[in-house]
């Protein structure tokens, strides 16, 4: 074999490799979903399993501050009370509101984020609309339930949180969408 | 003597292309490598003058000069520039020249795809650039550019994502070319336990790319679809998660620092024994320590990412990995000092780099190990420590190398010796002005200034005057480096095939300047 | 190109396992270098170093584990 030739050998190892990572960095995504799901990081689709019996610290309230946002698509969203008074331990529900205000059918998915952080810890979600895309007919109006309990352990010295749930549309450009609401600052 | 390819052995006459031509149609390695080390260095000077801009600004509390847009457009694109335009482009420069002459071929195994690896770069680096003049200016959300930022810039994200796509594409070209190039060229007798360690250490830096590359490309390339094409590979709302695009790109990034460090480790190494005229201490050591480098630089990507969210264990698994990973790097370290032990030494411009080397990235080594240490991290992440680490470990690591490097074989490449006065001369100032810049960063950094922030608390004010007078020297001192090369290839005492004493490498067989080709009959090696 | 049949008994093994470790650690004698270079071949070395990562990897775990428990 002459050199000419051990050397293409060579770079079509080389491509082949490279081509292979790059695959590989696409993978990457996959694998990442599953470790998040296995461990059970960031999961937000999913309902929590609760410890039987729980005990309700009845001494203390949290009060819990509803939020409701949507983000580029044309729907109404509110939580039906603003917020709401707990005991920690206790199992409570909570009702929401969106309407579709367009003419087109629109699949939705709601995305919760906790004030302050630490509350993702401690809240166990049994139900809520978050966990699947909602799809809404033109001009339908829908009421949705979350239901929930926060742990007893919740640090003492919280107490008030927010609860907020903001709607993106599925199936479109969701990037072009965020560019031309102006919500470059 | 062995037909080595088309492009070769079409060089045998001696008349090539002059003018212009000689350039664009290069493919000459000697040719190519000038003109990746003048490329690099025109993009050392525009990433500089960015660099100082952003230090002009930090001079005093208050925005005086640029406005904040402006000033993370700067910060993110002196990080790319300097990067992928300057410490890259430079090793592979280096790589060109002296690898084939290393080694005893006569050229690089893919001349012609050399010459593409090189002109690609250029439009890559014009696309970059001009960035900056499109509407909504350069991209501003860090070299990293992570979303959700990254994904809502406007259109010059799409230009600099284009960008790294062909510059990728070029140092993946490259690298094939060197390790084909080591694996396949070599003269008789030069057995790979026999390769000078700066051509192993770019063997594992090519293997490295190889492996790294095509993830950064796989990386910006879901965020060009996230941006244009509506996938929501790292939009939360359509189930994606910007997190997951810190893990992807530290996984190329973390090698990438490596890629950025081994040849200059190998060119080190070739200094050192030089000047202490006793052969490396410890090759073999040094040849299984950079490998394992390579291999563990894979597995500690999240130590960047330990304020982003992260189980214990995981932080816990990340740190022990990274701290592990200096100890391979600290066997390098003793065994430069081991070498000089008892050496017959001289302090030439090219020495002095190379010990300024092993000073200063020693302790741009310690800081690393201090920023893997989860509790302190949390504390000094996203500060100026660690703008300070990565300083000392990239300009006073793989910058002064390059230096050391360039007066090491200067008179080879020239024929000329440069001028020892003044080349001692811009080691020192650089020495002096670069401590000034970023030792003072490591105390800002411990106080609390956060990196990439165009104004800053009264408290910061003084250490921050210090650091800009230094940003100021420092880069002033280069265009010494600049006047000292010009200086040396127009003209200066005529060096001999050897001018070191001490250097045993395969090109100082050659005459000096080294003759447009060589090696063309192959040298036998005992 | 070359011989593929070199046979894995247990020195062999023991020879790879070796070289794998102290390529991790970074230090290996010049002696036990020329005999690696000149009896193992690349892909025992590739392999080898692909198990010791993963050894690595897994030790780690471990060890990371018995600390958070
Ligand atoms: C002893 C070896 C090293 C260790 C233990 C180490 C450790 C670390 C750690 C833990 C960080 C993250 C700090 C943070 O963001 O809070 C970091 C950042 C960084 N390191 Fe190192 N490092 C080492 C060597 C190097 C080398 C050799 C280079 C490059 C030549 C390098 C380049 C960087 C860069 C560029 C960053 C900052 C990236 C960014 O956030 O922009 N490091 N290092
Ligand atoms: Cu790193």
């Amino acid at each position: 074999m002459n050199v000419v030739n051990a050397n293409s050998v060579v770079m079509k190892k080389l491509l082949v490799f490279t081509v292979v990572m790059f695959v590989f960095g696409f993978a990457l995504v996959p694998f990442y979903e599953k470790i998040c799901e296995v461990t059970g990081l960031n999961n937000l689709l999913q309902a929590d399993t609760l410890v039987e019996n729980p005990q309700v610290d009845t001494a203390r309230w949290v009060t819990i501050e509803l939020d409701a946002n949507v983000r580029g698509l044309p729907w109404q969203f509110k939580p039906l009370q603003r917020s709401v008074s707990v005991h920690p331990g206790e199992m409570v529900q909570v009702m929401y509101e969106i309407s579709n205000n367009s003419n087109r059918e629109i699949n939705g998915q709601a995305i919760p984020s906790y004030s302050p952080q630490l509350l993702a810890k401690h809240l166990k979600k049994l139900e809520c609309f978050c966990f699947s895309k909602q799809v809404l007919k033109p001009n339908e109006v829908r009421q949705m339930p979350v239901q929930f309990m926060i742990e007893s352990n919740l640090p003492a010295d919280i107490n008030t949180v927010t609860i907020s749930y903001t709607f993106f549309e599925l199936g479109t450009n969701n990037a072009a969408a965020m560019r031309d609401s102006g919500n470059r600052s | 003597m062995a037909a080595v390819d088309h492009d070769i052995a079409h060089a045998h006459d001696d008349h090539h292309p002059t003018g212009l031509m000689r350039w664009i149609g290069a493919t000459n390695h000697k040719d190519i490598g000038t003109m990746y080390l003048w490329f690099s260095f025109i993009m050392f000077l525009t990433g500089g003058v960015m660099a100082l801009t952003i230090r002009a600004e930090l001079f005093q509390p208050g925005i005086q000069i640029v406005n904040p847009e402006l000033f993370n457009q700067l910060t993110t694109m002196h990080g790319l520039v300097m990067v992928f335009g300057a410490i890259m482009p430079a090793f592979v420069g280096f790589a060109n020249w002296q690898i084939p002459m290393m080694i005893g071929a006569p050229d690089m195994a893919f001349a012609r795809m050399n010459n593409w690896s090189f002109w690609l770069l250029v439009p890559a680096a014009l696309l970059l650039i001009s960035s900056f003049f499109v509407p909504g200016g350069a991209p501003a959300g860090g070299w990293t550019i992570y979303p959700p930022l990254s994904v809502q810039m406007g259109m010059g994200m799409d230009m600099a994502i284009f960008a790294l796509h062909i510059m990728g594409a070029a140092s993946i070209m490259g690298s094939i070319n060197i390790i084909t190039t080591v694996l396949n060229m070599r003269a008789p007798g030069m057995t790979l336990m026999k390769m000078p360690l700066f051509v192993w250490t770019w063997l594992i830096t090519a293997y490295l790319l190889v492996l790294a590359m095509p993830v950064l490309a796989g990386a910006i390339t879901m965020l060009l679809t996230d941006r244009n094409f509506g996938t929501n590979f790292f939009n939360a709302a359509g189930g994606g998660d910007p997190v997951m695009f810190q893990h992807i790109f530290w996984f190329f990034g973390h090698p990438e620092v490596y890629i950025m460090i081994l040849p200059a480790f190998g060119i080190v190494s070739e200094i050192i024994p030089t000047f202490a005229r006793k052969p490396l201490f410890g090759y073999s050591s040094m040849v299984y320590a950079t490998a394992s480098i390579a291999i563990l630089s894979c597995i500690v990507w999240a130590h960047h990412m330990f304020t982003a969210g992260m189980p214990a264990a995981g932080q816990l698994f990340f740190m022990y990995a990274t701290m592990l990973i200096a100890v391979p790097t600290g066997v390098k370290v003793f065994n430069w000092t081991a070498t000089m032990w008892r050496g017959s030494m001289t302090f030439e411009t090219p020495m002095l780099f190379a010990i300024g080397f092993i000073f200063l990235f020693t302790i741009g080594g310690f800081s690393g190990v201090i920023c893997a240490i989860v509790p302190i991290d949390i504390q000094v992440q996203d500060t100026y420590y660690v703008i300070a680490h990565f300083h000392y470990v990239l300009v006073s690591g793989a910058l002064f190398a390059l230096f050391g490097g360039t007066y090491y074989w200067l008179p080879k490449w020239t024929g000329h010796m440069y001028d020892e006065t003044l080349g001692k001369w811009h080691f020192w100032l650089s020495m002096f002005f670069f401590n000034l810049a970023f030792f003072v960063q490591h105390f800002l950094g411990l106080a609390g200034m956060p990196r990439r922030v165009p104004d800053y608390a009264l408290q910061f004010a003084d250490f921050n005057m210090i650091s800009s007078i230094g940003a100021f020297g420092f880069g002033l001192t280069q265009l010494l480096f600049l006047y000292v090369v010009l200086k040396c290839i127009r003209g200066g005492e005529k060096a001999p095939a050897s001018p070191w004493e001490g250097a045993k490498t395969l090109e100082w067989t050659l005459p000096s300047p080294a003759p447009y080709h060589s090696f063309e009959t192959p040298p036998v090696v005992k | 190109m070359k011989e593929k049949k070199a046979k894995l008994d247990g020195g062999k093994l023991l020879q790879i396992s070796g070289a794998v470790f102290w390529a991790f650690f970074g230090v290996r004698k010049q002696s036990d270098l020329e005999l690696d270079a000149s009896t193992l071949t690349p892909a025992q070395v590739i392999i080898g170093g692909i198990v010791g990562a993963a050894l690595f990897v897994g030790s780690l775990m471990l060890l990371v584990s018995l600390v958070t428990s």
